[in-house]
């Protein structure tokens, strides 16, 4: 199986040094503050895996849409396609699963959930394609053009929640439940999981392979890893190869839109996205574009949440302070990327 | 009396264990124009990069204006009157010109309106007495290149350089627009400054210059007044006295690489001068066609022009030029990696590539060998299952190439990056070779490699056209040795426009002179 060895081993390095690094400099903000670092950590993990409601509706509940824009990142990155717009990608997945589960009541359930999940991937493809032909066909670079489509999807999900998707009664900037039909089933009974988190693994493991095995894979990886190898010594037009790590990666973020209404939330309203687009970037980075560790880091990141929320009510410490850490781990990922880099440039000897 | 302005004595400079210069000197007199020549690698560069304060020598001294120098920055360079003027353009393209000149200046925000009008009477004044044709309010993009050009000499005026040194400036420009920048330069030096260039052309030089400086392998072998020299003896001076030169070059191949066959080229030089094996060998069927291909450029001529090319089987077809001359586009365009503009390609279907530059182009440096090796087999149907990629026969296949060419590596998992310069370079040839059945390109195949690296790779070669069911082989180069050693026909590349060489010139000097688009000298 081929495995790049140095990407393993150095990306591994930068993931637990980049978790040590923001779990003692979180520590010392805790005891800045005037808080009891331990007694915060204890609420913390108490609230993300303390017991299994604990950890099963709200920590890996949160991890789901995190999993699954973790792998759309992931999966356009390899490919060296920087898109960093899943959160409008998401976006018009979940406006898509809305639309899906408020039309089609009258439609069976083994018909409607299937629909609404490839409806979902499909918004989000067909959100990403306006940059990669920007990109392909004009050479226009997808950082700029992915992000501003988000902002378009923002704008666009106010818009039909007070417009044509809005509740009957008119009054709040959100749609009316789904059908019954609709919803995702719950994976364990009794627990807010849903069925949810077996996609997101299977489309790991599928990504994983993907990347592994195929033809097309190689390619993406061979486009992202050198553009200039890909088409000298490989021969690969990066034009189509490019295509397609643009509508993967937004046909995972709509995936993971389309899941979140359809297992979640059951409704669509205004500010639906809480950013996990934008956090998925940072999954995906601290899994060093793995498609199996991002569920790992996903977790990571839901736990978390789960674990802010936990600490506010029971140590009192605000919620904010997980966003804090999300952005010590980002910053944290970021810099021992960039000095394994530097180490590896250094020691390659080109 | 004539001043000296500049006077560079014993300089050497090395890059790791490289030697650039090894002991070059350059006089440069006020009012001259001197020519500085030399071919690819012999240092011309670096000289220029020396004399303007960007490189400093490991040995030798510097004088200006009769005083020894230490050159330790561009500043100080400037400041004692040597103006450098870059062979690629340092502008700002959406700024004006005059926006252009005036960068690199100390401004003060609040007066940039009041510095501006001074800049501004300066280059007119200027820009009148030279006769150099610029619009001072024309965005630089909207420039063609001659005049971006006189853009930057016009900058470099402006400090009244007293040594105005341009690097290769007549590489990008038309012929029209060459005569003109000449005719400048020679005003220039008759107010007085010394101009030295570098060129690589001949008849540019024989225009132009009152004295010609040569440079060979990082010395200076040659320099005397413009009335004492003609073409054939700047060729000489540049590529060395032939015999025993292309002898001893030979030499090396023939001792490195024991084939048979190399040893008999290695006898035919030293009893008949020229490198003559062409009749020996008998080539097999055409396995590659190229007819009036053109190809453009992101500036100035075509990149290719007119070229048409036949390629056999067995037969190693050795093209030479210096770099620039449409090399890159032509390995591209015969390897089915770019389609040209017109004309028709015809190409088989088993076509190995070696591009020049291994590193960037030849491999991935964070992919193991066996995914490396898979750059050149995944298309091919005898390694790919309907969607995977065949990675056991793939690693099978990667093994064969690191044992058969002894590539040093822990294993086909190790990554590219770990390997040194000339197993990487075995490495892009094995894999090649498994897929050049029909044709194989070759581009500067054995730059930066060591002696023994280079006989690995011109061994390699021989052995693939040994017999006429062999590929057919097209090694493009800018050694003349190699391409004189190797090559069965030999044709040089140069504006684009490809030329055979005949028989009767296919010696150092010829080959040089035509190399230098100076078609008299090969007669």
């Amino acid at each position: 199986m081929p495995r790049p060895d140095r990407f393993r081993l150095g990306a591994g390095w930068v993931g637990a040094g980049a978790v040590a690094a923001t779990g003692a400099v979180s520590a010392l903000l805790l005891i800045v503050g005037g808080y009891d670092p331990f007694e915060a950590a204890g609420a913390a993990l108490g609230g993300a895996f303390g017991s299994a409601d604990a950890f099963l509706s709200v920590t890996l509940v949160r991890s789901i849409p995190l999993m699954l824009t973790g792998l759309a990142v992931a999966f356009a990155f390899r490919a060296g396609v920087w898109n960093i717009g899943a959160e409008g990608q998401l976006l018009a997945g979940a406006i898509a699963a809305a639309w899906v589960g408020l039309v089609g009541r009258a439609l069976p359930a083994w018909l409607l959930l299937p629909m609404l999940l490839a409806l979902a991937a499909f918004a989000g493809a067909l959100w990403a394609l306006v940059p990669a032909l920007m990109k392909v066909r004009l050479g226009v670079g997808e950082v700029i053009t992915t992000l501003l489509m988000s902002f378009v999807a923002i704008e666009l999900t106010a818009f039909v929640v007070r417009g044509p998707l809005q509740e009957p009664r008119g009054v709040f900037p959100q749609t009316e439940a789904i059908a019954a039909g609709a919803r995702l089933p719950a994976l364990v009974p009794g627990t807010r999981l849903h069925l949810g988190v077996v996609l997101a693994v299977v489309a790991a493991v599928a990504v994983a392979w993907l990347f592994r095995q195929t033809k097309l894979g190689f390619r993406m990886r061979a486009v992202g890893a050198s553009p200039e190898a890909a088409r000298m010594a490989g021969k690969i037009d990066t034009g189509p190869v490019t295509l397609v790590a643009f509508l993967g990666s937004g046909a995972l973020a709509g995936l993971a839109g389309g899941v979140q209404v359809a297992g979640v939330t059951y409704a669509l309203y205004e500010g639906y996205s809480p950013g996990w687009g934008y956090t998925a970037i940072a999954v995906a980075l601290l899994a060093a574009l793995d498609p199996l560790w991002v569920l790992a880091t996903a977790l990571l990141f839901g736990a978390l949440e789960a674990g802010a929320a936990a600490m506010q009510r029971d140590a009192g410490i605000p919620a904010v302070w997980a966003v804090a850490v999300q952005a010590l781990l980002i910053l944290a990922v970021l810099a021992l990327d960039q000095m394994r880099r530097r180490a590896n440039a250094g020691s390659a000897g080109v | 009396m004539i001043a000296v302005r500049a006077r560079l004595d014993g300089v050497v400079r090395r890059f790791g264990s490289v030697e650039a210069l090894a002991g070059a000197s350059l006089e440069v007199r006020a009012g001259e124009v001197h020519a500085l020549l030399g071919e690819n690698g012999a240092g011309k560069s670096t000289l220029l990069s020396i004399l303007g304060g960007m490189l400093r020598p490991d040995a030798g001294t510097i004088e200006v204006g009769g005083r020894q120098v230490a050159l330790a920055s561009p500043r100080v360079a400037w400041a004692l009157g040597i103006g450098l003027v870059h062979q690629h353009f340092t502008l700002v393209p959406p700024l004006t010109v005059l926006e252009n000149l005036a960068l690199g200046r100390r401004l003060q925000p609040a007066r940039l309106g009041r510095t501006l009008t001074r800049l501004r009477a300066e280059a007119e004044r200027l820009v009148q007495r030279t006769g150099l044709d610029v619009r001072l309010d024309a965005r630089v993009e909207q420039l063609a290149v001659g005049e971006r050009q006189r853009v930057e000499i016009l900058k470099v005026l402006l400090r009244d350089p007293s040594v105005l040194v341009l690097d290769e400036p007549t590489a990008s420009l038309a012929p029209a627009e060459v005569a003109s920048l000449f005719e400048l330069l020679r005003g220039l030096a008759a107010e007085g400054r010394a101009i030295v260039l570098v060129a690589h052309k001949i008849d540019e030089v024989l225009a132009v210059a009152d004295r010609v400086t040569i440079l060979r392998a990082g010395r200076t072998t040659f320099s005397d007044v413009r009335s004492k020299v003609d073409a054939a003896s700047l060729v000489r001076a540049m590529v060395g006295e032939s015999v025993t030169d292309v002898a001893a070059a030979v030499g090396v191949v023939v001792v490195a690489s024991g084939s048979a066959r190399a040893a008999a080229v290695g006898v035919g030089v030293g009893a008949s001068v020229t490198v003559d094996d062409a009749a020996r060998r008998r080539p097999g069927g055409l396995v590659a066609t190229l007819a009036d291909v053109r190809m453009h450029a992101s500036v100035g001529r075509p990149a290719l022009e007119g070229v048409t090319l036949e390629v056999r089987r067995g037969e190693i077809v050795g093209i030479a030029g210096v770099q620039g001359n449409g090399q890159r586009e032509l390995a591209r365009v015969l390897s089915g990696r770019s389609l040209p503009d017109s004309g028709s390609v015809q190409l088989p279907a088993g076509v190995g590539f070696i591009p020049q530059d291994r590193t960037l182009e030849g491999l991935i440096g964070d992919f193991d060998l066996a995914e490396n090796v898979a750059l050149a087999l995944h298309a091919d149907p005898r390694f790919t299952g309907p969607a995977a990629l065949r990675w056991d026969a793939v690693r099978a296949e990667a093994e064969r190439v690191r044992t058969r060419f002894s590539i040093v590596a822990s294993g086909t998992k190790a990554p590219a990056y770990a390997l040194s310069g000339g197993n990487r370079q075995r490495l892009v040839i094995g894999r090649e070779l498994l897929v050049a059945s029909d044709l194989l390109v070759a581009e500067d195949p054995t730059r930066g490699l060591d002696v023994a690296a280079t006989a690995f790779v011109h061994d390699q070669l021989r052995r693939a056209t040994e017999t006429s069911e062999g590929p057919g082989v097209v090694l493009i180069s800018g050694d003349l040795d190699e391409v004189l050693a190797l090559s069965d026909r030999l044709l040089v590349v140069s504006r684009g426009r490809l030329t055979p060489v005949p028989e009767n010139a296919r010696t150092r000097e010829g080959v040089g002179a035509l190399m230098l688009g100076d078609s008299s000298a090969a007669a």
